[in-house]
């Protein structure tokens, strides 16, 4: 994949991470710097498993995919949270289907 | 085209009816952009609120091209004619001391009378927005509202409110509109979103709210504005826009909070949603009664409206299996078959002038539900063979405020 593939890539997962998580990273630096592309793409696997979101899931996996020479980094496992069935906060599982 | 002495317009009601409509105007903008645009995700922020203020500005000329005309003047029992296009019935001469009224307020000017029900045809048309948002072409939202406003929203405006419009003569009662504006704009938005499919994720992913803090401001802004949109349609200053206005109040205290109770028994936790949907669906569902019932009547209507809106924004959503986005049917629609029917039980002669039956209003509310799904239907379908009716599905995940207007929410 080119630096012009990858900085695309980044972008999209620049824009999905500001407005999911409310995290702001660095476009070109993620493209070109593996350390921390890996690590926000560790970042939004996590919270994408958290939140099942799979939007998110898609966009990470192809950016760590995309950095070189690096296999897809494993997400860490989310925090465990008594109140959170099946990997989604109780606040968040009333919106799967509706909102009231 | 009608013309009166200006000294034959009543001041005090047209002091009052130009409050009405700017009340009327407020629940859109901001009203309905707030409420709709804290509900959904983030990503669809801008788009949710440009909508609103763009199907605004479009049915704003919608009405002054045709739309009034097509309502409000007489010509058969099914629709209205031409003669006033353009709002060309509108004059105001000074030198001869002369201004124009429509035969449906003779005491207003009619300028100010096609500009309060302007106000009902922009909030109506706006109010299908919820259903669609997230996954509607913005320009095929714009094209549907245009022709809805007129195709749809006007001929059971006059059905219902023209004196020679047929469900008047059948002697069906709508005082402020849960027919011609709640039902009409209830069923529509179901039609709409069944014909426009599911969002992607719709019933796996959490669609949280973006901010249910805007939802109840926009909701707060209703509630001030609906004093307008009912006590307002009394067309005048006097006792009963008062009663309009107190019963109107009672009914959406009612109806918060019996969504509220019926919410914390059934899920174990009161909401701000439930409280806000409680307090409109008693809005909605009082709309139609309001200058027909007493105090007594309208709490009624309002507990009841509380649990019928909760039921068809849950319950029935999920039987039908249709992602309403926003639950425009369930508290809409649903609100309004029920606070038109039970305008009959409640309606008072003494206040009314009239008795109301459950069989009129029932012709009322099956005519304006099955007109308003036929032609919504309709729309979508021809609209379809020019352009798609949704984005593609990566503008859907990006998100529209991105992918259709290059602006996002931060």
């Amino acid at each position: 994949m080119n630096d012009s593939e990858r900085l695309a890539i980044a972008a999209h997962l620049h824009v999905a991470l500001r407005r999911k998580t409310g995290r702001v990273t660095d476009t070109e630096w993620m493209a070109s710097d593996t350390a921390y592309g890996q690590a926000m793409a560790r970042f939004a696997l996590s919270h994408a498993l958290a939140n099942q979101d799979a939007e998110l899931e898609r966009l990470a996996q192809r950016f760590a995919a995309s950095l070189p020479g690096a296999p897809a980094p494993a997400a860490p496992a989310p925090a465990s949270d008594p109140a959170a069935p099946q990997g989604l906060v109780a606040s968040a599982k009333r919106y799967v289907g509706g909102l009231r | 085209m009608q013309m009166v002495q200006m000294a034959a317009i009543d001041k005090a009601d047209t002091a009052w009816l130009l409050v009405s409509t700017v009340l009327v105007l407020l629940m859109t903008l901001p009203g309905i952009a707030l409420f709709y645009a804290g509900l959904v995700r983030r990503k669809n922020v801008v788009n949710t609120v440009v909508a609103v203020f763009a199907v605004a500005a479009v049915v704003s000329l919608t009405w002054f091209a045709l739309g009034y005309s097509l309502a409000f003047s007489k010509s058969t029992a099914w629709l209205g004619g031409l003669d006033r296009a353009w709002f060309s019935s509108m004059r105001l001469d000074a030198a001869a001391g002369t201004v124009s009224v429509s035969h449906l307020a003779p005491h207003l000017p009619e300028s100010l009378y096609a500009l309060f029900q302007m106000a009902f045809a922009v909030i109506t048309t706006t109010l299908i927005i919820g259903a669609v948002v997230e996954r509607m072409r913005f320009s095929a939202l714009l094209l549907f509202s245009a022709l809805w406003s007129v195709l749809v929203y006007a001929p059971v405006a006059h059905w219902v409110w023209e004196s020679d419009g047929w469900l008047n003569k059948l002697g069906a009662l709508d005082f402020a509109g849960g027919a011609v504006v709640h039902v009409n704009a209830g069923v529509s938005a179901l039609v709409c979103a069944a014909m426009l499919g599911r969002r992607q994720g719709y019933g796996r992913q959490a669609f949280e709210p973006h901010s249910l803090g805007w939802t109840a401001m926009g909701a707060a802004l209703l509630l001030i504005g609906w004093f307008g949109f009912n006590a307002g349609s009394a067309l005048s200053a006097d006792g009963r826009a008062a009663l309009a206005m107190l019963v109107t109040m009672v009914a959406a205290a009612a109806g918060a909070l019996s969504w509220m109770l019926v919410e914390w028994w059934v899920r174990g936790a009161p909401t701000l949603l439930g409280v806000l949907s409680g307090l409109i669906g008693g809005l909605v569902a009082i709309t139609p009664a309001a200058g027909f019932v007493q105090v007594g009547g309208a709490v009624a209507i309002g507990l009841m409206a509380g649990v019928a809106c909760f039921w068809g924004a849950t319950w029935l959503k999920r039987r039908l299996g249709v992602d309403d986005s926003l639950d425009v049917f369930g508290v809409h629609g649903v609100g309004g078959i029920a606070g038109s029917l039970l305008t009959a039980l409640f309606a008072d002669r003494a206040i009314a002038g009239v008795d109301a039956t459950v069989l009129n209003q029932l012709v009322a509310v099956a005519a304006v539900a099955i007109f308003s799904a036929a032609g919504t239907a309709i729309l979508l379908t021809v609209i379809r063979v020019v352009l798609p009716l949704r984005v593609t599905a990566q503008q859907e995940i990006d998100g529209l405020d991105i992918s259709l207007h290059q602006e996002s929410q931060n």
